[in-house]
């Protein structure tokens, strides 16, 4: 209630910059889930594009973080609210291609939300600790093949998990789940932690979490998944590598709302985000992470998140990663 | 550039007017957010980030800085006046400092917990500067293995918050080992306990839990008997702390603060674990043991430092390795990452000003924790003179405001009523509360990095003595374990001359 009150707070003196208020949508302030926690990827992002955002919408967006299993909370949230766009989601990799992939107890499948946008695109990259002797992907297969490689990542269905599964298949790992070994942690600092600390061998995760270990010199990145090189990323794309599957890889954040969510309300949502997007002081913001600004109109977004959804299930499928039960 | 050169540019960074105010601003920030029940010092950190984007670098950090120790000390001030911890950290706070306030102490138990929390934020931040390098690297050296013998030797608290009954406490334990169970299952992602709710697939809410734990059964004990309450002697909550009373419980204090530095500098501990900590060593080494939980103030002051050691200390792998230490740094993380800095080895090369300044910018934070400190005490320690009947429907209404703020969700204040009546139940059976909540906090930990060690050693047992750090805890374990045993053997002998034991009357 706090939250939503500064978030009010905050919108509130953008208003005052804001055209005429309309008698149509939006009439009164919008409620914008974050499904997970305060200083957390999506939670900077979400609050970077807000302040733009709520100039473009004209009416407060009220932030609120609804977190708990691995984004599931938040989503159900707004699954089962009202499909008037008065409640939308920052919906992101692992609560919505990866989690519905790899879940079948999920309480909500990818067809349960109307995505208007995908705004950011985090590239993927692949590091294991400086200290190893594994300098190159060929020489991580080599040592899978020998006595097995352990990865981290943040829990399982996240995009940590089915990275390195990804990734491990695609370089000739024929059964990954049974010749790694995954080694989950809780939250995604905690997934490069274990491999600064010796619990495991390797990390894939968005290239901005392991940026400042890159820096210093801690982890040694191995791979990219993005077509062109990752500026303080001294390792080849995956498309050098001869594997262009692999740039379906990457992570995004982008806004969803029920499914029934008017036509209206969605191409609304479509010009908001360009206004939003266009602002420079989010720009360099976001950028600055490391991130990159990739604008998707609602029919784009649906069919990038529905095409990696459908990679991701059959990568699930065929190694036999679905979570029952 | 030499020390002195880095010194002098830090001094430039924070020797202005802005970042002062936002430190000062920030501890303010933070004591009134820690002590609204419900609203934790990592909430108010959480609401403050968002405003950090806009300022300098290091006016935002300091800002973010100043919430969180304000936070974690102004969480002391419901523990002790309402029995409700207004931040995790400071639940062992509880187990002293309400009885203190029941007796009409509570001004000298608010004073003893801010003198504590300042020298502990001392002690904390002075680690920091000084032996960060060395601290990290030891942090990294604790993988799963050495978690888990570190996490199994914490569990040897309960015995020391378990009141008169081990079995007691024991059971308490249990059940708080139990519920914490509830959620995903961290390894294979299936539900446990969830019965088909997706609300329960998140576990239960550590804040509902702790409130509905402490706060609730007060509530419900009002209703049950409205008038239980009057001749107890709480009223006055004018006394202070003494010189002499610092003095008594210094030991105590420093202590408690080196062990805040230790578990503050590993990765993945937190604050809550290292104050109960604290509280139990201090327990078992001072003279009043006996009067522990019954109102001591050395076991406020060494909760309280327990939990102050720890800020300062959660930025040495922050700073050090770029690694957040608990969920609060993984929140002011986002701070840095936001101004385009990496924290990490690099950063005492690349941006080693911003790191002088930090340090200064700490430095004074501990004093202006002193005086903005003592400001709110003198403010919030009319509540213990507020009459009863008044004061518990207030406390009711904040439980619910904050148990709901915390994740927006309904679901929560229904955990947190049904943890009341169980808090209740465990009240009038005269079952401690304090073992459920450490079990409530480690067992997760503990179950986790047992099982990332199986993980690591493809189910080889003998990781967990892989070690010399994980043989000292073992040490450690079996002698606190043999400790307790030996003085529960003790005292029943001496009771059983004297016929039955007295009945606890802790409740």
């Amino acid at each position: 209630m706090k939250l939503q009150r500064i978030g009010a707070l905050g919108a509130l003196s953008m208003i005052a910059f804001a055209n005429v208020a309309q008698a149509e949508y939006p009439e009164r302030p919008v409620n914008m889930v974050i499904p997970y926690g305060a200083g957390g990827a999506t939670d900077i992002s979400a609050r970077l594009i807000a302040e733009p955002l709520g100039t473009a919408v004209g009416k407060p967006l009220v932030m609120a973080n609804i977190t708990g299993a691995g984004g599931a909370t938040g989503s159900v949230s707004v699954q089962n609210a009202s499909p008037d766009g008065y409640t939308m989601l920052f919906a992101r990799v692992g609560s919505h291609t990866v989690s519905p992939a790899m879940k079948a107890t999920l309480p909500y499948t990818l067809d349960d939300f109307r995505f208007v946008t995908v705004y950011e695109i985090n590239p993927v990259a692949c590091a294991v600790n400086a200290r190893s002797d594994i300098e190159t992907m060929d020489d991580l297969i080599a040592k899978a093949k020998s006595e097995g490689v352990s990865y981290s990542s943040s829990g399982v269905g996240t995009l940590l998990h089915i990275a390195a599964a990804m990734v491990l298949n695609e370089f000739g790992i024929e059964d990954p789940t049974t010749s790694a070994t995954h080694i989950p942690q809780k939250g995604g600092g905690g997934a490069a932690t274990a491999v600064l600390n010796g619990t495991a061998d390797m990390v894939c995760t968005n290239s901005s979490t392991l940026a400042s270990f890159v820096k210093n010199g801690q982890l040694r990145p191995l791979l990219v998944t993005t077509e062109e090189p990752i500026p303080g990323f001294d390792a080849p794309t995956a498309v050098e590598l001869g594997k262009p599957a692999l740039t379906q890889l990457v992570g995004w954040t982008g806004i969803a709302g029920p499914d029934d969510l008017p036509d209206e309300v969605v191409e609304k949502w479509g010009g908001w985000m360009e206004t939003a997007t266009s602002d420079a002081e989010f720009r360099d913001a976001l950028t600055a992470n490391g991130s990159i600004i990739e604008l998707m109109s609602p029919a784009e977004a649906q069919e990038f998140i529905q095409t990696q959804y459908e990679t991701f299930r059959g990568l699930v499928d065929k190694l036999g990663m679905r979570v029952e039960g | 550039m030499s020390m002195l050169d880095s010194l002098a540019a830090g001094l430039a960074l924070v020797g202005n007017l802005e970042a002062f105010l936002a430190l000062a601003g920030g501890i303010a920030i933070g004591v009134i957010g820690g002590a609204i029940p419900g609203m934790s010092a990592t909430m108010a950190v959480a609401l403050t980030l968002p405003f950090t984007f806009a300022m300098q670098p290091i006016t935002g950090i300091l800002l973010l800085l100043g919430v969180y120790k304000g936070g974690i000390f102004g969480g002391s001030i419901p523990a002790i006046l309402i029995k409700t911890p207004g931040t995790p950290a400071s639940s062992a706070t509880v187990l002293d400092g309400y009885p203190m306030a029941e007796r009409g102490e509570a001004g000298r138990a608010l004073g003893m917990s801010l003198w504590a929390s300042c020298t502990a934020d001392l002690v904390s931040n002075l680690a920091l500067i000084l032996v960060a390098g060395w601290l990290a690297s030891f942090a990294l050296s604790f993988g799963p293995p050495e978690f888990f013998t570190l996490i199994l030797f914490s569990l040897t608290i309960i015995a020391g918050v378990s009141g008169d009954s081990l079995l007691r406490g024991a059971l308490s334990a249990m059940l708080g080992l139990l519920l914490a169970t509830v959620g995903l299952d961290l390894v294979y992602g299936t539900n446990r306990f969830t019965f088909g709710d997706p609300s329960l697939m998140g576990g239960l809410n550590f804040i509902a839990v702790l409130i509905g734990l402490f706060a609730i059964p007060e509530v419900l004990a009002m209703v049950w008997h409205p008038t239980g309450h009057l001749g107890k002697a709480r009223k006055l909550g004018h006394n202070r702390v003494t010189l002499a009373d610092y003095r008594r419980s210094f030991v105590s204090i420093l202590r408690g603060s080196f062990i805040g530095v230790f578990l503050g500098s590993i990765p993945g501990i937190g604050a809550a674990p290292s104050a109960f900590l604290a509280y139990s060593e201090a327990r078992r080494k001072s003279p009043n043991r006996a009067n522990f939980g019954k109102g001591e103030i050395e076991g406020v002051a060494a909760a309280e430092a327990g939990n102050n050691g720890v800020a300062g200390a959660t930025l040495i792998p922050l700073l050090a390795l770029g690694v957040p230490g608990d969920v609060i740094t993984a929140i002011i993380i986002g701070a840095f990452m936001v101004h385009g800095l990496q924290p990490g080895p690099m950063m005492f090369i690349m941006n080693v000003d911003i790191i002088y300044g930090l340090f200064l910018g700490l430095l004074i934070s501990s004093v202006f924790l002193l005086i903005i400190g003592s400001v709110a005490i003198r403010g919030f320690r009319y509540v213990a003179d507020v009459p009863r009947r008044l004061l518990v429907p207030v406390v009711l209404i904040l439980c619910i405001y904050g148990v709901y703020a915390v994740n927006n969700n309904v679901f929560d204040v229904g955990v947190m009523f049904a943890m009341g009546w169980v808090g209740f139940l465990m009240m009038r059976c005269h079952v401690p509360a304090a073992p459920f909540l450490i079990a409530f906090i480690l067992g997760p930990l503990l179950e986790d990095n047992f099982r990332q060690a199986m993980l690591m050693s493809g189910s080889d047992p003998s990781i967990l003595v892989r070690g010399p750090i994980t043989w000292f805890f073992w040490a450690l374990t079996v002698i606190t374990v043999v400790a307790i045993l030996r003085s529960g053997l003790k005292s029943r002998r001496d009771a059983a001359p004297s016929g039955t034991p007295d009945p606890s009357p802790r409740s």
